[in-house]
């Protein structure tokens, strides 16, 4: 056994703190930003390897960090990285990640940011909203739409339901939790999964519209809905009843009651209960 | 630990499907923490369902047992819930750290192997054995880089972590070879010097070789000269539980079953065939040229969700 003693109290840590605390900081750094790390650093850090130098095995940690959260994003974004082309794309993926290191034990929120780092950092900021460029707004939009599959892929949803069912009255429906509005500038969801079917798509023309994402049995399905349908959902999203969120949208576009509860009965309530978008309400629940 | 579990397999999502359908004979799956304990959604049913019929091992690479930052108590919280879940037959993670300052840079990066370090990871694993109600199991990292002010050679800081804490070990013999070749220390001395009583599990895995460094890729089938040192492990550890893992182009699940085929002839004394020279089965191969130094160590692309085969869109435009 060995000889090493060790203290085995928590005030141990102490001890380590400021050898061991530069060491990980100037380590990280050199992982960060390596072209600022100089050779004479490197070598009163560490030894030699057996066949190369310590800059070169340095270089296998440099290198790898880089190029491996690269792979993840663009795993993440693949219809992204494909719109921008991989010399664009991996170019701003190196700069979000300095930007936008992760902080987070899982590699799935990696990307959490990166469509708002698009809309900070776009090389028409400094124009008017009227004379950007659309392009630009179409790659941020696609953005926003492939994270958001992502995290709804793995969010909490209630993939088993018990469901309600058509003769379920509307005080039992309230949104279930894996249900994601969008409101975007392109209709991107044809493009993503087309490339995600390995089709070159030409991006589509700008026309602002609103999705719902809904996920059902671990499936996530896109549903593209009109303007009442958005602040109806909007509405339930916020914990609104039915009756009060078809209240909402009859103020909202002007019409009467009869008219929006006769479209909600009509055109969308049996199309949205069997897509999944509704859960019956914790006291209406057969097992509550 | 209870009796070793055979031989098993990761349980990557390259496989979900083929797992699920034809269930197949595998002895144990060891399932990497991170994808499944954030997971409210596929990932985390398809390890219910697996953990239903296989025992299961939760494999961590981002616990930072070294790191100087503060440990994620969150983090500790929601690996016990999940562990529970599953009944998991252990936790591990590896001898290493990935980050500071909230940052984690997804690798596993060497620790210098000193005294002040070992009483530092000492403590932190104490706190992480009480958040998880069980023995830490630490896996030996591969590394590329010796810090001057290591002085504790790593089989003897680990006999010494271990007396400390009563954690356990998982002993990655493919990392033994690379960090051997890479550091020039010899491979079976560092055996020699474990203390194997508290070798719980083996990995296994394939690595490749640059001439000046090799680097740990996880992404071919294990190479030769690193079969010797496993029969070495297997023996002195009574059989440990053994596991092969192979993260980058990860093959179908019959190839990955043949692999595990050659890791069981091996521990019963057969030794498996030379691999074929040239490609990926190719003999420890040795990149010349273009880019020697090309490619990626701790491979983590495999890690990501597969989102795509559990999407649709309804209808194709606005009406």
């Amino acid at each position: 056994m060995s000889e090493h003693q060790v203290p085995v109290s928590t005030a141990a840590c102490d001890a380590a703190e400021p050898v061991l605390a530069t060491t990980q900081a100037w380590m990280q750094e050199a992982l960060l930003r390596p072209w600022a790390v100089g050779l004479a650093d490197v070598d009163a850090q560490f030894l030699p390897g057996a066949h190369a130098s310590a800059a070169q095995l340095l270089g296998v940690y440099q290198r790898s960090y880089t190029l491996r959260l690269r792979e993840c994003l663009r795993e993440q974004f693949v219809a992204t990285a494909t719109a921008l082309g991989p010399a664009v794309f991996d170019e701003m993926a190196d700069a979000y990640l300095a930007d936008c290191p992760s902080r987070s034990p899982s590699l799935h929120q990696l990307g959490q940011r990166f469509a708002q780092w698009m809309d900070a950092t776009r090389p028409d900021a400094q124009l008017d909203l009227t004379e950007r460029e659309s392009w630009v707004d179409f790659m941020i939009d696609l953005a926003q739409y492939e994270y958001s599959l992502c995290e709804l892929f793995d969010a909490p949803a209630r993939d088993d339901g018990p469901w309600p069912s058509m003769a379920s009255p509307d005080a039992a429906l309230r949104l279930q939790p894996g249900v994601k509005l969008l409101q975007l500038r392109f209709p991107v969801a044809g493009y993503y999964h087309a490339v995600r079917a390995g089709q070159s798509p030409s991006p589509p023309p700008p026309l602002p519209c609103t999705q719902a994402l809904v996920r059902k049995a671990f499936r996530v399905t896109t549903y593209p809905l009109q303007a009442a349908h958005w602040h109806f959902l909007s509405a339930m999203g916020e914990g609104a009843s039915v009756e009060s969120a078809l209240q909402a949208v009859a103020r909202w576009s002007g019409g009467s009651m009869f008219d929006t509860r006769r479209s909600w009965r009509i055109d969308v309530r049996a199309l949205w209960i069997d897509a999944g978008f509704f859960e019956l309400s914790d006291s209406l629940r057969p097992d509550s | 630990m209870g009796p070793p579990l055979g031989f098993g397999l990761g349980l990557r999502h390259q496989h979900f499907d083929y797992i699920l359908t034809h269930w197949p004979e595998v002895a144990w799956f060891e399932a990497i923490s991170e994808n499944f304990m954030d997971s409210a959604g596929w990932p985390r049913q398809v390890l219910h369902r697996v953990a239903e019929r296989y025992p299961v091992v939760l494999h961590g690479v981002s616990l930072s047992i070294g790191s100087q930052d503060p440990l994620n108590e969150g983090y500790l919280k929601r690996l016990r819930a999940l562990a529970d879940e599953v009944q998991a037959a252990w936790v591990s993670d590896h001898l290493c750290w990935t980050g500071v300052a909230g940052i984690n840079s997804h690798d596993l990066l060497p620790l210098p192997l000193n005294a002040e370090v070992l009483a530092h990871v000492v403590a932190r694993v104490h706190r992480v054995q009480e958040a998880l109600g069980r023995a830490l199991v630490l896996e030996n990292p591969s590394t590329y880089l010796r810090f001057r002010h290591s002085d504790i050679p790593e089989p003897e800081f680990l006999s010494a972590l271990c007396q400390a804490t009563g954690c356990q070990l998982l002993l990655d013999v493919n990392n033994v070879y690379v960090s051997a070749f890479n550091a020039g220390f010899d491979a079976r001395a560092y055996l020699d010097a474990l203390p194997w009583e508290r070798v719980a599990q083996i990995h296994l895995a394939g690595h490749q070789h640059c001439g000046t460094h090799i680097v740990d890729t996880h992404d071919r089938p294990v190479q030769d000269p690193v079969w010797p040192l496993f029969a070495q492990a297997w023996a002195q550890s009574n059989g440990a539980s053994t596991l092969l893992e192979w993260d980058g182009d990860v093959p179908s699940f019959e190839r990955l079953q043949t692999e595990l085929a050659r890791a069981q002839a091996c521990a019963q004394g057969h030794w498996p065939s030379p691999l074929a020279e040239g490609g990926l089965d190719a003999q420890d191969p040795v990149v010349h040229g273009a880019a020697p130094s090309s490619p990626l160590s701790t491979p983590i692309g495999f890690l990501m969700p597969p989102v795509m085969p559990r999407s649709t869109v309804h209808i194709e435009a606005q009406a």
